[in-house]
């Protein structure tokens, strides 16, 4: 089932995984985790989706909630370890346009810390 | 009194916003001590930020309102906007001295403005509301117009995601995945390109007629162990509908019990037969479930009968696969090497035992000319050539061909043409590696005749090496008087003697079928019927017996001519039952038998004279006839309480004295 399975801090960075179809549900999950950490004082935020092979456009949509938000503070929000699928949907749904995608978390944090 | 608008339009022009200039119009207006009071029945026009200006109005028919004049007394129609829907406050505070103007958007009213201040008479307020009436109306139709942009490039988004979609889905179809995986995929991409929460995919076994789970996602229930049929339920309906449907979330079809709205089902059909469904389950939006609508219908539609068309065609391919591993399986388990030649004389399929056989290297194997593969070996390569010409079966018993590493070993060949609905395709050649029978021939030879050897190989089930109860015949020979006679002789010569003698007689146990147990001394133990049981064992024994005594009449005239002593032999056997097996430690272990018959077979040996054959009661009474047998008195045998009946046969011949041993 679909679900937040870690989030920690790494350089200044949240990183915050998650598992499985990340629909409304999952979406909402992190985006309570991420609001979390906007009030600890925190702006950007790299999400590993390793273990989350789809996203429908309503998780999509509030992943733009998200970026909107981090950008109103100068924050940034970016994915690692996208699948194909999940990839090809955050470029028709315009994600991609406003933020970065990494190979995996090394790669992230070296660019982002 | 006339406003100096001039600070206003400073700030206004900057701002780019529609919404922003908005809330600056109201904003400014406030400042300056009006009244101001929108009235909407669009809720998207409604200001985030300047709330208590805004009034959600629903319901009023604003174009009969302004059909005469769109700039009216507030006191004339103020009834009609008593109530604030958009936080529920009364509207009674407005004054009703204030005027009210329609506000239009592309000629449809979208609402109402109010406008109320206390210093201006009735012309100046009129001047005011005209003017700010045309900047809202303005900014009203660039904010719906946005809103549009947005709609329309969220619409695009979603139709591209589903195009997009569904050429992945076509291209899933066309490719060769395992059908799990494949339906698994499908469900995957039909689940989030239509928001959906969860789905399951059944397929109908064509045997049982059960609908089996093919793919599920988002279910927690465990529906692996449920059984579903075409006559009730979902499954009823769709046999019965033929098409995709949208139906509600039923407690009474287990299968929509999973839903919190509504699902959308489509059938996998056949012509007029149901081979299976997809089920999504609870559209997602934003705000919580909505229904699956037409437009999902028919997305959905359309990517279940292209499911559908395909149905037949994964469900073939996946047995064909099925077959294909199976075949490869059998293939590989067999220790016949096997190659499929095409009439090109191009290898299509090479089973593992041919590639061990030969010690090929597998990776270039398929494709590549039987010519070159085989190049190593000209005389195969031209037996293959020969069957292909003359299109029949080619044998060819014991061929020597040489492995890639230099290495020989002999095979049995076999090359078959092969017919593809009566037109020839190619052949089959088969090898069948004689290296490990040749180890065993040779190895069991020491111990067994080449016949039951032969037997042994043909039919292994008739081996009996594991620790089991048999009746078995057990022959003793024992060389009367060879301790002393050696002890005389020198120890080379001995064992030339000894070996010329076992020899010749191991040549008869052979030749009756016999298994050589075990030499100890001057001493020789045979079984009949271990490990191979026969009918004519106990006679064997007997006719091994009997030749053993002409045998050596012949070599003690040979040996006595070369200086050797004459050997005198007696003979015991017994028949009974014995434990066989492979007894030792894990160091050494021999196939051997134990028991009283062995024990008596070698007391009975012991009681012979030289040139006697003494067999037991069980032995004679297992002969058809005497065989020249006859009574002995009864022995008193080591180890036996009773007396042991026995029959006795003895041997006159010129070279055999009969001294006692």
């Amino acid at each position: 089932m679909s679900s937040i399975t870690g989030k920690s801090i790494r350089d200044g960075i949240v990183i915050i995984s998650t598992e499985g179809y990340f629909n409304k549900d999952l979406g909402e999950a992190l985006k309570a985790e991420a609001d979390v950490e906007i009030k600890n004082g925190h702006k950007n935020f790299l999400i590993n989706l390793e273990n989350s092979k789809i996203v429908n456009s309503i998780g999509a949509s509030i992943l733009i909630e998200i970026i909107e938000d981090l950008q109103s503070m100068d924050g940034s929000l970016n994915f690692c370890n996208l699948a194909p699928i999940i990839a090809k949907t955050f470029k028709i749904m315009g994600l991609t346009k406003y933020c970065e995608t990494f190979e995996n978390e090394d790669a992230a944090i070296a660019k982002l810390a | 009194m006339l406003l100096d608008l001039s600070s206003f339009s400073k700030v206004y022009d900057k701002e780019k916003l529609p919404n922003k200039k908005i809330d600056l119009i109201v904003e400014w207006l406030e400042k300056k001590g009006f009244q101001v009071q929108f009235f909407l029945d669009n809720k998207n026009l409604l200001s985030k930020s300047k709330k208590s200006a805004f009034v959600k109005i629903e319901s009023l028919d604003f174009s009969s309102l302004f059909s005469k004049k769109n700039l009216l007394p507030y006191s004339k129609i103020s009834k009609h906007f008593q109530t604030n829907l958009f936080d529920g406050n009364n509207n009674s505070s407005n004054n009703l001295e204030g005027i009210i103007a329609g506000l239009k958007v592309k000629s449809l009213y979208v609402g109402a403005f109010y406008l109320w201040n206390s210093k201006l008479d009735n012309h100046d307020l009129s001047v005011t509301i005209e003017y700010f009436k045309h900047l809202v109306e303005s900014n009203f139709r660039e904010l719906l117009l946005k809103k549009k942009l947005r709609k329309n490039t969220s619409d695009l988004r979603d139709k591209k995601l589903e195009v997009e979609s569904f050429i992945d889905i076509s291209e899933l179809l066309s490719g060769t995945s395992e059908s799990e995986i494949l339906f698994q995929n499908l469900l995957e991409y039909l689940v989030f390109t239509m928001n959906a929460t969860k789905g399951v995919i059944l397929s109908k076994e064509p045997n049982s007629g059960i609908y089996e789970l093919k793919a599920t996602l988002g279910i927690k229930d465990d529906l692996d162990k449920k059984i579903f049929r075409e006559n009730k339920g979902i499954l009823s309906i769709l046999k019965k509908e033929k098409q995709s449907l949208l139906l509600n979330s039923s407690e009474d079809l287990p299968l929509l019990s999973f839903s919190k709205k509504n699902s959308v089902v489509g059938p996998f059909l056949n012509g007029k037969n149901l081979n299976g469904c997809i089920i999504l389950y609870d559209k997602e939006s934003r705000k919580g479930f909505v229904d699956f609508n037409q437009h999902d219908l028919r997305f959905f539609n359309s990517v279940v009968k292209k499911i559908s068309l395909s149905y037949n065609n994964i469900i073939l391919l996946d047995n064909v696969k099925k077959s294909k591993k199976l075949i490869d399986n059998i293939m590989s388990s067999i220790s016949t090497g096997i190659v499929k030649i095409n009439l090109m004389g191009e290898i299509e399929y090479i089973n593992d035992s041919a590639i061990d056989i030969f010690q090929l290297n597998k990776s270039i194997l398929i494709d590549n000319h039987y010519a070159i593969v085989f190049g190593g070996n000209p005389e195969l390569v031209e037996l293959i050539e020969f069957a292909e010409s003359r299109n029949h079966i080619l044998y060819e018993e014991n061929l020597k061909v040489k492995k890639q590493d230099n290495n020989e070993t002999n095979i049995n060949l076999t090359i078959s043409p092969v017919f593809d609905e009566g037109v020839n395709s190619g052949s089959v050649i088969s090898f069948e590696d004689l290296s490990d029978i040749n180890k065993v021939k040779s190895t069991f030879k020491k111990y067994v005749s080449e016949n039951i050897v032969d037997e042994l190989l043909l039919n292994e089930d008739s081996l009996e090496l594991g620790g089991v109860e048999q009746e078995v015949c057990v022959l003793f020979s024992d060389i009367r008087g060879f301790t002393s006679m050696s002890e005389s002789m020198e120890p080379s010569k001995v064992v030339t003697l000894l070996n010329s003698f076992f020899d010749k007689m191991i040549d008869v146990v052979f030749k009756y079928n016999g298994t050589l147990d075990k030499i100890i001394g001057d001493e020789l133990m045979v079984l009949y019927g271990a490990p191979l049981k026969k009918s004519d064992d106990i006679l064997n024994a007997v006719k091994t017996a009997k030749e053993m005594f002409t045998t050596l009449d012949k070599f003690n005239i040979r040996m006595i001519e070369e200086g050797y002593p004459k050997l005198n032999i007696g003979i015991g056997i017994n028949y009974g039952k014995v434990i066989c097996g492979n007894i030792g430690s894990e160091q050494q272990m021999n196939y051997t038998v134990i028991g009283d018959t062995v024990n008596l077979a070698s007391r009975l040996c012991s009681a012979a004279r030289p040139g006697e054959i003494i067999i037991s009661d069980s032995v004679y009474k297992n002969l058809d006839d005497n065989q020249g047998f006859s009574i002995n008195e009864e022995l008193s045998l080591k180890g036996k309480k009773q007396p042991v009946k026995n029959w006795k046969f003895t041997f006159q011949l010129d070279s055999i004295n009969t001294n006692k041993k």
